[in-house]
């Protein structure tokens, strides 16, 4: 009678089974963090608290601070430098790309797992199907240091996903669809759990975008079911499944707080309007919105198939606003080098910036003055996300970014083709 | 912590992000140096209006977006003593929680305006609102949240709960 997410946090607290609205304790698998949520704020704590409880477990990334533009962001990245190799972390990593990205890239996470990390968009090793769960960073650093967390059990909404995606469309159009359909409180302390014949075939970083935009709709965790897909890619790589994760599937009568289905079939290309992500209407139907930039980047957007579809669109034409692009990971940089990829947006007259979190953060990499708009594949478009408060920020698959960036107006992409 | 609050109402509308409760600019700020930027990005000038001992009453979700606990480092620093809204983000909500800061969900809060004296009283879960003579009932601060804001905070809730000898 259980979801997945009941049945991996039944396994996580040590209990034949658990219900929605149930709070447990729970043992941690993994505990993420990066250079701004994490050494910095609760190193300290850490050692109040008698230090940690298993560093194999842990993992730290610099995504935010990296390449450091002040002194100030050095200062930090060195910290957490310092601290990673004082405590003899699980894994670290630097100037290597976005965290999220880099959880899944590097198998830091299996499926069964529970993880949580100081980031909202820890959600996204959801995709593994692992139960992944934002906290803050001071309650991580008691978790550090336990190695326990209290979780409410959440109740789950069921999401079938079916049909086949048409051209120029993107797994981001799904998300921007279902954000816009439902709202981004729609999820808030669920779990979601994506499902249906259409994510069989997903790969991890497909099934990274539902995962990372669960945490726009609110959602305490988003779970995407294992599958054959999944299955062969763990052991393409070689690993274990050490929880048998890859074998768990919700129960037929599970009890689910409502179910969705949804058919990709028929969606167009989708944008978000400034200054919410679930401000969604088809990209064709907003009118020319002029753009002073376009933004191809962030853990959920960055993906190696984000900067192909863009090179699809780009190959012999010329953007006529500023594209920057920035690769979630440097794996995902050497791939798109390798396969001319960054050839053809260089050559298009994008720029390609360090892997990281860059602008999306607001933090430096194409940060936005007053007055100025821009189209991003960034996470989220809230007032003030990527820089001047006075800036507007609309969101679009890497395919309706470049396609805005050509035409320096939203338009749907397709009507480029 | 005190179980019974007393302060004025500064009041914020629906869907306050932590985007604007502190921006990204300063997230390269320490603990000791955001309460100065709190609220920069919904209204400017709220640190200097602010007094300690103030509650901050919203409109839906507030506090959704990013997990940044500085948004609420900020807020507590800056001496807003609770947050009362119709419902937070929810890692917003947890951090208050961790850092000792009531976030205290009412499903109503028309009426209230800049500068009502509000009295919450947690023990007995209502929101008393002075001008109108009503009383709310606040509907969380239920089960562990509820220990660990008694415990002023995560830290000293685990201190005592989770590594007691």
């Amino acid at each position: 009678m259980m979801t997945l997410t009941e049945k991996i946090l039944a396994r996580a607290a040590g209990r034949p089974s658990v219900r929605a609205g149930d709070e447990v304790w729970a043992t941690v698998d993994r505990m993420i963090m990066n250079d701004s949520s994490g050494p910095r704020r609760l190193g300290a704590l850490v050692d109040d608290l008698g230090g940690l409880w298993d560093a194999s477990r842990v993992v730290v990334v610099s995504d935010h601070f990296v390449p450091a533009s002040t002194i100030r962001h050095a200062e930090i990245v060195q910290l957490t430098r310092r601290w990673a190799a004082e405590q003899r972390v699980g894994a670290f990593h630097e100037s290597d790309g976005i965290l999220h990205s880099l959880v899944l890239q590097k198998w830091l996470v299996r499926p069964g797992m529970l993880l949580v990390g100081a980031d909202s968009h820890t959600v996204s090793a959801g995709a593994a199907a692992a139960v992944a769960v934002a906290i803050g960073s001071t309650e991580l650093a008691t978790v550090l240091a336990t190695g326990q967390v209290w979780l409410r059990v959440p109740e789950t909404i069921r999401v079938d996903l079916d049909g086949a995606l048409g051209p120029r469309v993107d797994l981001r159009d799904v998300t921007m669809a279902l954000l816009g359909a439902y709202g981004g409180e729609w999820a808030g302390y669920r779990a979601l759990e994506y499902g249906g014949s259409f994510v069989e075939a997903l790969s991890l970083e497909e099934r990274l975008v539902l995962s990372n935009q669960g945490i726009e709709m609110g959602a305490k965790n988003a779970i995407v079911v294992p599958t054959a897909r999944l299955r062969q890619a763990f052991e393409a790589a070689g690993l274990e499944d050490v929880l048998g994760g890859l074998a768990l599937a919700p129960d037929e009568d599970a009890n689910y707080r409502e179910r969705r289905r949804l058919d990709v079939s028929t969606l167009p290309p989708q944008v978000a309007l400034h200054p919410s992500p679930d401000r969604v209407a088809p990209s064709g139907e907003v009118g020319a919105i002029r753009v002073d930039q376009a933004w191809i980047g962030s853990c959920v957007g960055g993906r190696h198939a984000d900067l192909k579809q863009a090179a699809a669109l780009l190959e012999g034409r010329r953007v006529r606003v500023p594209l920057s692009v920035t690769p979630s990971t440097r794996a995902i940089y050497d791939a798109c080098l390798a396969d001319g990829t960054l050839a053809t947006l260089v050559a298009a007259g994008a720029t390609v910036l360090p892997p990281g979190c860059g602008a999306c953060a607001g933090v430096h990499g194409g940060v936005l003055a007053p007055g100025e708009r821009v189209i991003a594949t960034g996470t989220r478009n809230f007032r003030g996300r990527m820089g001047s408060l006075e800036a507007e920020v609309y969101l679009g698959s890497a395919g309706t970014v470049a396609a805005a960036a050509v035409a320096g107006h939203i338009v749907d992409p397709r009507e480029l083709d | 912590m005190t179980a019974l609050l007393e302060g004025r109402a500064v009041c914020f509308g629906a869907h306050v992000t932590t985007d604007e409760i502190l921006p990204g600019r300063y997230l390269d700020r320490g603990a000791d140096e955001v309460a100065q930027y709190a609220m920069a990005g919904a209204d400017p000038g709220f640190a200097a209006r602010v007094r300690p001992g103030d509650i901050i009453v919203a409109g839906a979700d507030f506090g959704a977006g990013s997990g940044r606990e500085s948004a609420p480092v900020a807020l507590k620093g800056a001496g807003i003593a609770a947050v009362v809204a119709p419902g937070f983000g929810r890692l917003f909500f947890r951090n208050c929680i961790n850092l000792g800061l009531p976030a205290v969900i009412v499903d109503d809060v028309a009426g209230i305006v800049d500068g009502d004296a509000l009295t919450i009283d947690i023990g007995a879960r209502t929101v008393f609102h002075a001008p109108s003579g009503t009383t709310r009932p606040i509907r969380n601060l239920t089960g562990i949240s509820r220990e660990v804001l008694e415990a002023s905070g995560i830290v000293s809730f685990t201190k005592r709960r989770l590594l007691r000898p």
